[in-house]
Parts: C-alpha cells; structure tokens; sequence
C-alpha cells in the first residue's frame, strides 16, 4: 500500500512533518483536582487528577517521595470495533510507562508522604494514544498545580515507504512500520520515554527519532499556549 | 503490616550511596567495567524448546510449545507467537503469587515488541490450512532467580528456546483436503521454526542523573539506577525494539551512544547463542544416531532417509497452504501421480526398509517432487525429469543446511 | 571423668550430622554433665541433631553443630550488623536477618535520654548488640556494650554492606584472623564490620579497595586456606597492573 503519495501528501493529505490538529483543553472535569482533554486529530484523550491527598495504601508509601499512581484505559467504543477486555497487557505497561514518565517531571520529594492520581481514559483512538495520553496528564498536572521540573510531552513517529513520517494515525500505525514514541522534557532537553517497534537500521531511527523530537518541541509549544491562555482567563475571571 | 517490612529487601544508604560514588570511580561492586557484560551460560533440557539461561545470579528458563488454533481473523494466513511470563515468589520475595504484576508484564511485553514485531520468527510458515488451522507458538519464561536485568536474560532464553524448539509435522488430508494429520515425534522428523533473526535485548542503566550508564545492571544496581532503557538490536545493526518506560531523563547523545554499544555487542552474544544450539542439535543427533545403532544396517539407512524427506515434503506444504487453498490441492494430486510411476526407481535403501515399503516410497518420492518446488523457489511446478537426478544434494542444502549435515552422518 | 566425656562421643565428632542422626547417648553417659549448643536436641536419652552441619566438641563439656546459613537465628551478646526499618514509639524496629524484626530501644544508646533519642532514618546500618532472645517476643538490641558504654557500636557510616552467610563471618570473626583478611591486610588497609548475621561492611579510602576486599569475601566462601591466599593475589595482581 501507499502511504505518501508521489506529491508527498500523506493518506490524510498531511505532509511527512505535518502533525494533525492539535485542541487541548483544561479544567474539563469539576469532581478532579486538575483535568485536560487532549486531541490530536481524531484522538482524543481525557485525563483527571487527584491529589495531592493522604495515601490510601500505606503499605505502598515511599521514603521522602509522593506515590504516584496512573491508571489507563481505553474506552469501549473508542476503536471501530469494541475492545475486549479491559486490564489487558497492553494497558497494564501503558499505565506504567505513563506513570514512569510522569514521575520524572513532577517533583515528588517535595509532596511526602501523599499520593498523587492520574486517570487517563481514551475517548477515541486514532494512532498515538500514549502520547496523546502523555500530553493530557501535563495538562492536567500543570491544571492541578502540582510542582513540575518541566512540562513532560510526547509525540510518536514512524517509517513507511521510507518516509520518516510525524504523528502517525491508526492506519499508518498498523501498516506494520517502525513506530517511534518519544518523551522529552523539553527546557532540559532530556528524553524521558522512548519506545520503538519494529526494525529499523540505526542511521534511520536517528532520523526518525530526531523527527520524533522535534514533534514534541512543537506539542510542547502549544501545550504552553493552552496552559498561558487557561491563566491569563482565570485573571480575567478575577478581575471583573 | 510489620510482617511486609519484615520480609522485604531493603537496601541500606550505605549500599547506595557506595554504588554511586564507585561509579564515579568507573567501578561496580562486583568488579566489572561499565560496560561489561555478567557471564552468560546456556543450557537446554531433554525435550525440544527448553532452555535455561544463567546470566550471572540471574537464572531464567524458557519452554516453547505450540499447539493447533484457530488464526485470528484479520490475519487467516499467520500462526501466532504469544509470551508469558512467570514472576514465582520464589525468585524474589517481592514477586507476588497470582496474576503478573506490572514488572512481568512490562518484561513479557519488551520480549515480545523485540520478537514479534520484527518478525524474528516467520509466522507465515505457521499456517498449516488457511482460515482454519495454524499453529500457536506460545513461549514461557519462568524467573528462577533475580539477580538483576531480568530482560536480557529472559530473552536470551526465549530465543534459545526458540532455535531448539521442534513442531511436530503435519500434513493435510482427509476429505477434501480439509483436514489436519500431526504425526508424532517417531513417526516423522518435528520441524524447526523458521527464525530470520535475532534479535538480542540488551539493559542499560543510568545513573547520577543520566551522566553515568552501566550496562546489564545486578539487582543491587537496579535499586539504586535512576533509569533504564532496554535496546533490543540484531547483529546486522538493525534496531528491532526500544523500551525507555519514562523515569529520569538523559540527553539524545547519551541514548545514540547506548544503541551503538548494542549494536556492537550484538555479533558476539548472537554467536554465543549459535554456538550453544548447534552444540545442542550435534548431541541431539549423535544420541539420535546411537538409538538407532543397535539396529540392523540396512534399517538405520532407511526410516531416517524417509524421515527427512516427508519433513521436507510438509514444510513446503505449509507455504503451499497458505499461497491458496487450489494450490495444495493440485500437488497432492501431482503428488499421487509421483507415487504411481516412478515407484520403480525407489533406492535400494529404501526398499530394504520395512514392512510398508509403498507409503515410505511415497513419502519419499513425493518429497523429492516436493524439493524441488522449494529449491529453487518461485519455479513452475517441477519437471517430474528432475526429480531423481543427482540434484538432491544441494537442493537439501537450500532446504535445511544443517539437517543435511545429520544425514550425511547416519549415512 | 572429663576424660570419659571427651573419649566416649569421639565417634561422631568433627564428623558431618544431618538432622535426625543421634550423636550422643545420654544412657552411658551419666553423671556427666554437658552443654548443648545450636543444632542439637534432646529426647530422652538420646540428643540427635536438628540441623546439617559439622559435629564438634570444645572442652569441657560443649557440643553444637556447626554450619552455615542465610538467615540468622538470633543469640544475646551476639554482635550483628542491623538495618533500620522504623521508628515507633522510642523503639526503632530494626532488620538482623532473623526471623523477626528485632526492637532497638531508643534508650539503648550511650548519653540516651528521654530527650536525645538519637534519629536514624530507615536504611541506616547500625552495629549492635542482642540483648533479649525471649521465644514469642521481638528480640531485643542494644547500641551499648554491657557496661553502657557506646564503644564500637552505633550507625555504620559510607563504606558497603553485603550480605554473606553466618558460616562466612563466624569464619572472618575467627582467631587466628582468617587467611583472606590476613592476605588482604597485607596489601591494603581497610575498616571492616562482621555482625553474625552475616553481613559485612567494608570501608576503605579508595572504593577500589573496597570492591576488591567485598568481592574477595564473598568469593572465599567455599575457598580453603590456601585458595584463599591464591585467590587475593590473583585479584591484587589485577588491580596492580
């Protein structure tokens, strides 16, 4: 199949480093502490935060650390088909990874003896979940006003027709490819996660993984956008 | 609640905070060099696809077995590869009983992005009846002991389970074609699983902020390491999977230089993993020559000459059976004919046989029919002429190189 | 009548038990009186082994089984090397590889007072003594030394801990000095910490040293006197080049 036209046009008529639209969202969830919604294209993923608040299972406290505490999953009727079981394999490393990731950018020595939760839940999937996840869990920390060394963000892309091609959707991504998702924390520009699949000889996955990074400079960029724009309109708020 | 603090390891501040400043020293506590690798040995059981993987302390074993399923829909012509994973509490006094914790999860995951993804194993020759049949290959990895990179270990041992592991032949018959015959270890040679290459996980972990990176880290290491990051690479340089699950971060220069040291570990560890299972196969063999030694000459000739040719005849048909279903049909029609004229040409060897000559001859002939489709590959169905010239050897070779080697033994 | 003692028994002494041989027989051996160590039971007139091990005798009158294992089974006026687990109510619960957490009184210090308990945070390594092995109770430590005087007890500061069996540090604690550390000792200096529990700290200038003096320890395990030396050289070599 042909996924990058001779013109260069992908199937959705982006170019190789063109992301889909990006709409983010915060303060969407009034029970939670800290919540965003985060759709890039036709994803769309919600995430709420609670706490910090008092750890519920002692047992899992840790020395001078807040416990952090990530829970995914994804919608029943996200995908095209309805999804079978709900604690699968794939959830389970995802809540992890995500958790991981979320631990290096929020800074826990500050908050002991608490536990912060993040719920991640994917209303519609269309490629790219765990960065989209990633990004909303920022938003909704930043939301929550949880101490952060940096905004974590993520963004994924892979290799088809070889093309290195940002942001892949659902159709690149399974068209068996290489598929590169990448965490950075971008004012230190340092990488946090980064998870590949697929074979891909070295020189090429440098190159995807520089584009893979230089997606997330840009989500980056707009997530610093929503989050300045959701402050100035809370002085707004309080000015009138 | 005091019984959990009880029985927990711990690790004092002494421990840590020595591990660290040794690092600073370019030492580790067990006296190797950042990135120098534990010893690694490989052993195998006496059955087909065991392995037993011992990378320092770190103790895993690997099963293969496999087992005739229905394929998933959306891929009809493709066996399945799926990996468990078994944390026992006896490992490691952390390791819950029950259902997989997110450790083993995350490790039977690594393991299987690094094999299935980049298609290590050829699926497609799984398929035995489109639609209908194929085989699961299902891998289990028990954790004996922990020592610290559970990862590396563990894949080693799955692909060592994976190169010794044998399928038992099948062929497909019966009405219409449609049904499915497994014939038992005895009766023909199991086939190997067609493995295109090996992909090798190596654990790197991070330090002191990312500034110091070790590789394979002991279980003293892992509790004190900031971070860590498995690259799984094969020897042609290829990357075939990358597991960094968040955790502290480290600059792009630092995870490049991590991929090239890999990458050039790659060749060495593959090739101690070659080493090991073909001095396995050669022992599997030789024992295999001693069973049959005690028997008469002309019999030691024969069934394994038979043997080796029906094993060929049924992994072409797997190609065969997934390439359409008209297709298989028509050889075994072709094969039929085989059967029926050059019947008279049959070896002397194989005649002297045995009780059954006639379906021995068959398997025989038809194989050979059979070999030449593989041979030379994407040919028209082959000229019967051929078929008993002199071309069998190197078209053996094409076949299976190191099978030729164990007949070329027994004969 | 000592001599009896010593001539009666010789069979099995210095000999390999496992659990249920009978080593000694009370019934030709009376008006004696014997000491009993760890390893060994009585049942009427029989006193039969309980653990695997090696058989001795030390005159007078001492028998005990000898041997080796991970997990320690606490003894007063014992000197173990402790891991801090908790603190609760004045008493840090502290981890000494037995089979239960034991209690260190937050008094147990020299110049302790109600006021200046002394903190510790969890993770800490501390050398202490046993003091109370009552069956049913937490065994009790103390960070002072029979007289309350600190002496060499208290916290464990740098240096590395690792963790060998109780066979290995009776061996390091045993007089003459043990081969290993008499070679080590030659070449290098080091401070090191041997509780009967089986743990070990060293502590060295350079953590060269230290690695090279944990690591030898440990590979001495299984080694005989002149092994050991062998073994030190070679490893001293190493580092020399």
């Amino acid at each position: 199949m042909e996924y990058v036209n001779p013109e260069g046009l992908r199937l959705d008529g982006r170019r190789f480093n063109e992301m889909r639209q990006i709409v983010a969202e915060v303060g969407v969830v009034s029970k939670a502490d800290g919540s965003a919604v985060f759709e890039m294209g036709n994803t769309k993923v919600i995430a709420a935060v609670y706490g910090p608040r008092e750890i519920q299972n002692k047992s899992q406290q840790k020395n001078g650390h807040a416990l952090v505490l990530c829970e995914y999953s994804m919608a029943h009727f996200s995908t095209g088909d309805r999804r079978r079981q709900k604690n699968d394999r794939r959830s389970t490393e995802l809540s992890l990874v995500i958790r991981q990731t979320m631990e290096a950018c929020i800074l826990t020595e500050l908050l002991p003896h608490s536990q912060i939760d993040i719920f991640l839940q994917v209303l519609q999937a269309d490629g790219g979940t765990r960065s989209a996840c990633i990004n909303a869990a920022t938003l909704a920390l930043a939301d929550a006003g949880i101490p952060m060394r940096d905004l974590a963000v993520s963004c994924s892309a892979g290799y088809l027709n070889s093309t290195p091609l940002l942001d892949l959707n659902y159709v690149e991504d399974s068209a068996g490819g290489a598929d590169v998702t990448v965490g950075i924390l971008p004012k230190l520009d340092k990488v946090t996660l980064l998870q590949m699949d697929a074979k891909l000889p070295m020189e090429t996955f440098e190159t995807v993984f520089a584009l893979a990074s230089e997606g997330c400079k840009a989500i980056a960029e707009r997530v610093r956008e929503v989050l300045q724009e959701n402050t100035k309109q809370l002085e707004y708020r309080r000015a009138s | 609640m005091e019984g959990r603090l009880a029985n927990m390891w711990r690790l004092t501040v002494n421990e840590s905070k020595f591990v660290e400043t040794a690092l600073q020293y370019e030492l580790r506590v067990d006296g190797r060099g950042l990135y120098d690798y534990r010893k690694l040995t490989i052993k195998f059981g006496k059955e087909y696809g065991s392995s037993e993987v011992q990378l320092g302390q770190t103790h895993v074993m690997g099963f293969v077995t496999a087992q005739l399923v229905q394929p998933y829909k959306d891929r009809p012509n493709e066996g399945s590869l799926s990996i468990f994973t078994e944390f026992s509490p006896m490992a490691d006094p952390s390791f819950e009983p029950g259902r997989p914790g997110e450790s083993a999860v995350e490790l039977g995951r690594i393991i299987d992005r690094g094999l299935r993804e980049s298609r290590a194993v050829d699926t497609e020759s799984l398929c035995v009846l489109a639609g209908k049949k194929v085989w699961s290959v299902r891998i289990d990895l028990h954790i004996l002991d922990n020592g610290g990179n559970l990862v590396d270990a563990a894949n080693i041992a799955a692909l060592a389970a994976l190169m010794t592991f044998r399928r038992p032949d099948c062929t497909v018959g019966g009405e219409n074609s449609q049904e499915v015959i497994i014939h038992s270890l005895e009766e023909r040679e199991p086939l190997p699983l067609i493995i295109h290459h090996l992909p090798i996980a190596f654990t790197f972990g991070f330090f002191n902020n990312g500034n110091i990176v070790v590789m394979d880290p002991t279980y003293v290491e892992e509790e004190v390491m900031c971070g860590r990051m498995t690259v799984t690479v094969n020897a042609n340089g290829d990357i075939c999977a990358i597991q960094k699950p968040g955790e502290e971060g480290v600059n792009q220069s630092v995870i490049l230089h991590c991929l090239r040291l890999a990458s050039s570990r790659a060749a060495a560890t593959t090739k101690i993993i070659r080493e090991e299972v073909e001095a396995y196969n050669r022992e599997k063999n030789l024992q295999k020559v001693k069973r049959h030694s005690t028997l008469a000459k002309s019999e030691v000739f024969g069934p394994i000459v038979v043997v080796k040719e029906g094993h060929k005849k049924s992994s072409d048909e797997d190609k065969s059976a997934e390439i359409s279903q008209e297709h298989v049909e028509l050889k075994n029609s072709k094969e039929q004919e085989a059967v029926a004229s050059p019947a008279t040409f049959k070896g002397p060897e194989t005649c002297s046989v045995s009780s059954d000559p006639a379906i021995k001859g068959k398997a025989n002939d038809s194989g050979d029919a059979q070999k030449e489709v593989t041979g030379d590959v994407e040919m028209e169905d082959t000229p019967e002429v051929t078929k008993h010239k002199d071309g069998e050897k190197t078209l053996r070779d094409a076949v299976k190189p190191k099978k030729k080697k164990r007949k070329n033994k027994s004969t | 009548m000592n001599a009896q003692v010593a001539v009666s028994p010789t069979s099995l002494i210095d000999q390999i038990v496992v659990p249920g041989d009978v080593v000694l027989d009370l019934s030709n051996m009376t008006n004696q009186t014997i000491k009993l160590g760890s390893g060994l039971r009585q049942e009427s007139d029989a006193i039969s082994a309980m653990r695997a091990g090696k058989f001795s005798y030390s005159k007078p009158n001492k028998y005990w089984v000898e041997s080796s294992h991970k997990r320690y089974i606490p003894r007063t006026e014992d000197h173990v090397l402790g891991i801090v687990v908790d603190y609760k109510a004045d008493n840090f619960w502290v981890d000494i590889k037995g089979p239960q957490l034991a209690l260190l009184p937050g008094l147990a210090f020299e110049g302790a007072t109600r006021r200046s308990i002394p903190k510790f945070e969890a993770c800490t390594l501390l050398y202490l003594r046993v003091v109370k092995t009552n069956i049913g109770m937490n065994p009790e430590l103390s960070g002072t030394d029979a007289s309350g005087k600190a002496s060499v007890f208290g916290p464990l500061k740098d240096g590395f801990m690792f963790e060998t069996s109780t066979g290995l540090s009776r061996m390091l604690l045993s007089s003459p000095t043990c081969p290993v550390l008499e070679a080590l000792g030659k070449k290098l200096s080091f401070e090191i910490a041997t509780g009967l529990n089986g743990r070990v700290w060293v502590n060295a200038a350079a953590p060269r040293s230290v690695i090279i003096v944990a690591n030898a320890i440990m590979n001495s395990e299984t080694l005989s006197a002149t092994q050991q030396r062998i073994m030190v050289e070679k490893l001293l070599a190493k580092i020399s080049d």
